[in-house]
């Protein structure tokens, strides 16, 4: 699959239409997104209607946007005009259809964007393995036998194995970066509150935000301002520092060794009660999810999916003076990330403790005992949520190898300054998308 | 690790010893023959003190919570910006119906370096930074040592002359100051240990060069008449106006601390390092530096704002204390009964083939729970 700029540029140009980049895009879908149970619904009518939509704008001289033709996707809990919001439960597969699109897909269509499919998730974005009672566990484009990560792992799989050019998804406490990482392609969480969260399905409103899937930089950049994120002059120089401590437990080789590569003279700093502030993190998401679904677990309980029904039930009966203590604990602890912050532009970490477990053995080395992925794969991107700065997690270039990211994590509103210097990390050949050995190569160009 | 007493509402041995050498350098002051011979006891008492001061001071202390520059630039900004524009403040204002030289005193006290003892102690009961308080209250009375004299010559005028630092002043300051502070702490490596180790064998003689330092200053002004010339309504405004400088202070660091998003626990350094004077470097700096038959009457505004101080960073220290104290762990339910318990409670109902789910899920949330509780409070 082409870059998105790229489809864009060769539809706006006339070099091809939207409706023959529709055309390749279904056909790809339709050939192998089923052996990665990463879509949940193809909105075929709708896109060939976009598509024809973009393909009259240009016939009448006029300009469709930066997205002219440019097929995409979103995680199950962006409302779709039309279609039942289900944050991949079948608790909501017969809701009432939703009257309006999701702010963020009428900003990407009014770019020009054509929507074509809703991707696969945790049920209600809670968990990181994208293992789903209703539509199955989504694949790993890398190996059919390994998770691609989650909550947002089926938009992060189409993206990996070529099938669309970028996606949307939504991060909690890692939600995009990991899947991002364990697929080898690029993700952001922007700082909390930086892209219009109007029509998405909630799942823990003090650190839930939408983000995006590229396979590039360039794409970032340019999804980026169609979403209207902040446009903040980027800083020069950058000043580099790599997070120590518990960011450099439970993480692979590779991982130090390219922070170390990219910031051989960057201090090595740590954050504060890391440990702490990941706790405080799991009990405020597990204490505010389990009150969104409070009142449908008191009805049908059964009718969750089982793995998310039990841990939003034990959310429920957290006393609230614990979740109490914990808002306490992170207004506190924000005010001193951005103390520290005052001296770093990007911090880098790793985005995942390790590459994509076996979907047969869900677990990972965490302390040197097994752990649960679906709980324990956020464990340096949680905390890094819990102070609401941006994070940009980038894939490591290692062709042959499966997929691991790095988190570049900026100061609040600094996205600018992240995308510049990742794009400078890319242009180096230290990071960047590899293409899964068997990756869909239809060509619409 | 500082070590704290409780802090008490009650007036300390020092202050009762503050008040007892006033009092008997009222009634039995130094006459005649005597009173050189007090003077130079006590001027070997300041350059003394200062020894002991240059000896205290650990350079490292500054250098290891120097990374907080912004904290003790807002600290020293309080100390030495806010506090004489307060001071100036308010001799315009109260001109006209203070004693002149208790004003002079009140804008003297406004020049004075922070406390370092007692800025770190309440830093500590109230919860805040103190490794940060150490280098801030370090940091302040480093800088004393020259801004002081310096703030003096600038902004106060005594004895009808154009300025406080005469040529005399200068010298003195250098001679019974600066190179007994300096000449301490260059001996520091070596010495350095033996006054930490032996701080309460050393304390009377810090505290005793002060009352000394006191009586001197006060036998001269009893004989220039200070009785006569400050009344009880002078005592009553002085200890007013202490009270409002204190307040002003104290709510514009709050203020300050709220604009820049300050963490709790450095807000709390600076509510205290910014808005502590010194009384053990203002007596002797003081009798440094003006006439000795005004040394008396300059030093009392701080003598009363030093007991106010205390008074009123004790009561916030412990409000800080029970308000950030450690809040007991909520606990969750854990067994089948506990949690078919709290469920009830909230229309909930669990049923069988959850139980075991949802009680693993909680002995999770039950371990970050200790996490969260695991140090200090959350």
């Amino acid at each position: 699959m082409k870059q998105a700029v790229e489809i864009a540029a060769a539809v706006r140009s006339g070099q091809t239409s939207a409706m023959a980049v529709l055309e390749q895009c279904l056909a790809g879908l339709a050939a192998e997104s089923g052996r990665l149970v990463a879509v949940t619904r193809i909105l075929a009518d709708r896109a060939w209607s976009e598509a024809a939509a973009v393909d009259a704008v240009i016939a009448a001289g006029r300009d469709p946007g930066p997205l002219a033709g440019v097929p995409y996707g979103v995680k199950d809990l962006f409302d779709v005009r039309g279609l039942p919001t289900t944050a991949g439960s079948s608790l909501y597969a017969d809701a009432p259809p939703a009257l309006a699109d999701a702010d963020a897909i009428n900003r990407l269509n009014a770019a020009g964007a054509v929507l074509v499919a809703t991707l696969n998730m945790d049920e209600f974005a809670y968990g990181f393995a994208t293992i789903n009672a209703r539509h199955g566990t989504t694949r790993n484009p890398h190996d059919l036998d390994r998770l691609a990560g989650g909550s947002s792992g089926g938009s992060a799989a189409v993206v990996a194995a070529g099938l669309l050019p970028f996606s949307l998804g939504s991060d909690t406490n890692g939600s995009i970066r990991i899947p991002a990482s364990l697929t080898g392609i690029y993700g952001i969480k922007p700082t909390h509150g930086a892209l219009p969260m109007g029509g998405v399905f909630p799942f823990a409103d003090s650190f839930d935000d939408i983000g995006l899937f590229t396979l590039s930089m360039a794409d970032m950049q340019c999804l980026w301002q169609v979403l209207g994120g902040a446009d903040a002059q980027a800083s020069d120089p950058v000043r580099v520092a790599r997070l120590g401590g518990r960011f450099r437990d439970n993480v692979d080789p590779e991982q130090i060794a390219a922070m170390d590569a990219i910031a051989p003279d960057g201090p090595l700093i740590e954050l504060p009660d890391i440990a702490r502030a990941r706790s405080a993190a799991f009990l405020i998401t597990a204490a505010e999810g389990g009150k969104l679904h409070r009142e449908a677990l008191s009805r049908d309980a059964m009718a969750f999916d089982p793995a998310t029904r039990d841990r939003l039930i034990a959310g429920v009966l957290l006393p609230d003076p614990l979740y109490d203590a914990a808002q306490a604990f992170r207004a506190d602890y924000k005010q001193r990330i951005v103390a520290i912050m005052a001296d770093h532009d990007v911090l880098l970490a790793p985005a995942t403790p390790c590459v994509a477990p076996l979907i047969a053995d869900p677990r990972i080395l965490i302390d040197g005992a097994l752990s649960a992925a679906r709980t324990d794969l956020g464990i340096h991107s949680q905390p890094i949520s819990f102070t609401g700065l941006p994070s940009l997690s980038v894939p490591l270039r290692r062709p042959g190898c499966f997929p691991l990211g790095l988190q570049l994590i900026g100061k609040a509103g600094s996205e600018a300054t992240l995308f510049r210097f990742a794009a400078m990390l890319e242009d180096k050949g230290l990071t960047g998308v590899t293409s899964p050995t068997g990756a869909y190569q239809g060509d619409a160009l | 690790m500082v070590r704290l007493s409780k802090p008490s509402f009650s007036p300390d041995f020092f202050l009762l010893c503050l008040i007892a050498t006033v009092v008997g350098a009222s009634f039995i002051p130094a006459r005649g023959v005597a009173v050189p011979w007090v003077e130079t006891v006590a001027d070997l008492a300041i350059a003394l003190l200062f020894f002991l001061h240059g000896a205290k001071l650990s350079r490292t202390a500054i250098l290891q919570g120097a990374g907080n520059w912004r904290l003790h630039v807002y600290v020293l900004a309080s100390t030495y910006i806010l506090f004489p524009a307060i001071g100036l403040a308010m001799i315009a204002l109260f001109r006209s119906i203070a004693d002149g030289l208790l004003l002079t005193g009140l804008l003297y006290l406004t020049l004075l370096p922070s406390t370092v003892q007692s800025s770190i102690a309440f830093t500590a009961i109230a919860g805040g930074n103190v490794a940060a308080a150490v280098c801030s209250a370090s940091l302040s009375n480093l800088i004393g040592i020259i801004l002081t004299p310096l703030l003096v010559g600038l902004l106060m005028a005594v004895d009808g002359e154009s300025s406080a630092l005469s040529w005399r002043s200068v010298q003195v300051i250098a001679l019974q100051l600066l190179v007994p502070f300096l000449v301490g702490h260059m001996l520091r490596p070596w010495i350095g240990t033996f006054i930490e180790r032996h701080k309460r064998l050393l304390m009377p003689i810090d505290r005793g060069s002060i009352l000394l330092v006191v009586y001197s200053a006060f036998s001269a002004a009893v004989a220039g008449g200070i009785w006569s010339q400050v009344g009880i309504v002078d005592l009553s405004l002085l200890l007013l106006l202490s009270l409002m400088m204190l307040m002003i202070v104290m709510g514009a660091n709050v203020g300050l601390a709220r604009l820049v998003g300050l963490p709790r626990a450095d807000m709390i350094v600076l509510l205290f390092c910014g808005s502590k004077k010194s009384l053990v470097s203002g007596v002797p700096m003081a009798g440094a530096v003006f006439p000795a038959a005004q040394v008396g009457i300059i030093i009392l505004p701080l003598m009363i704002f030093h007991q106010i101080q205390l008074f009123l960073c004790a009561a916030l220290a412990n409000r800080f204390a029970r308000e950030g104290a450690t809040p007991q762990r909520p606990q969750l339910p854990r067994t089948a009964a506990e949690i078919e318990v709290a469920a009830q409670k909230l229309g909930l109902t669990i049923a069988k083939p959850c139980m075991a789910g949802v009680t693993a899920n909680l002995l999770l949330l039950d371990r970050h729970a200790d996490t969260l509780f695991a140090t200090g409070k959350p």
